[in-house]
């Protein structure tokens, strides 16, 4: 598919962006950055592997490439700004909600604690559980490279960041979870 | 069945049903993705992003004192090094580029929205370009050592 695309076959590339584009955008958004920066990521991702499709020897490792890309880009974006006032807690749902999703979000009671508490947990698991509980289901590799957290620490981390996130007095109140 | 559910494996059900409500991929993000193939090196030799004063930790602690000292990023390809500065007045950007070893060359500078701006490099390989604003860029440089091999594409930064 790699090399398929390296030819310009435009197919074998749309296939390679639906593959990964959850996990390019899942790194950004990991970082905190706001969906029009994510957007920014996202691009220079894509295009620094449009620029490498000839020197990528092992595709297996093609999504934790795009990652570890994807969070080198993150980093300089949050150095830039770094003198400049921090986003809010909040900042991963930043994201425009259009009405039938907000409508589905409020719906359920339950639903909004989940939101409202993970909003108070920490930044590091905020990312880590952002990347583990993306729809696509990534590779540890993958969650490895876009948080630059080592493997063996994703597994022992997400059960302590489950644990704060089960602790917040938001989902304390429902005794379950 | 019902019994054995583990707790954390419905929390990250959870989250999971949350993610894909509330924050899924912008169908523009999928586009210009798709459409970046277009930018494909077809001539060109790459010159590889080799240091980015941006990505460095000890750049930035020193911008965090005054003023932020001038971005400094240096690509390199087989026979020809191409540093630059990129100094930011908002929303403008100018470049400021030595190629060593130093030559005359072209100098275009690649963006995704508009036409390329060209620029000379003197006969120090110096050269100097303002862009009305940021975004990506890349540089592609023709005639550097005296015309002698294939034009050379830089990777892309965004400025």
């Amino acid at each position: 598919m790699i090399s398929a695309a390296n030819e310009g076959d435009e197919a074998a590339w749309g296939a390679i962006v639906d593959r990964f584009a959850g996990l390019v955008w899942a790194t950004a958004r990991a970082h905190r950055l706001a969906p029009a920066e994510a957007a920014d990521v996202a691009q220079t991702t894509w295009l620094r592997l449009v620029e490498n499709l000839d020197r990528i020897n092992d595709p297996e490792r093609l999504g934790a490439w795009l990652a570890t890309t994807a969070r080198r880009e993150c980093l300089r974006l949050i150095r830039l700004h770094s003198r400049e006032a921090p986003t809010g807690d909040d900042s991963l749902f930043e994201a425009p909600l259009d009405d039938r999703a907000e409508q589905r979000v409020i719906a359920s009671e339950r639903n909004a604690a989940v939101r409202r508490a993970f909003a108070r947990i920490n930044e590091r698991c905020q990312a880590l559980l952002r990347l583990l509980a993306a729809p696509e289901s990534f590779s540890y590799d993958e969650i490895a490279s876009a948080t630059g957290m080592a493997i063996g620490a994703i597994g022992p981390t997400r059960a302590r960041c489950l644990d704060q996130l089960r602790r917040t007095p938001e989902l304390a109140a429902f005794g379950i979870g | 069945m019902s019994e054995d559910i583990d707790p954390d494996e419905m929390l990250m059900v959870e989250l999971r049903g949350l993610f894909t409500d509330v924050d899924p991929v912008p169908p523009l993000v999928i586009e210009t993705a798709k459409a970046s193939l277009g930018w494909r090196r077809l001539d060109a030799d790459l010159a590889e992003l080799l240091s980015d004063s941006a990505l460095e930790e000890e750049a930035f602690a020193g911008a965090r004192g005054g003023d932020a000292p001038a971005r400094a990023v240096t690509f390199s390809a087989t026979g020809l090094t191409i540093d630059i500065e990129v100094l930011v007045d908002d929303p403008e950007r100018t470049l400021l580029g030595q190629l060593s070893p130093p030559s005359p060359a072209t100098i275009e500078i690649q963006t995704l929205a508009d036409a390329p701006r060209s620029s000379e490099a003197d006969r120090l390989g110096r050269f100097r370009v303002r862009l009305p604003g940021g975004g990506p860029i890349r540089l592609r440089v023709l005639g550097a050592n005296g015309q002698s091999g294939p034009p050379v594409e830089t990777s892309w930064i965004t400025v």
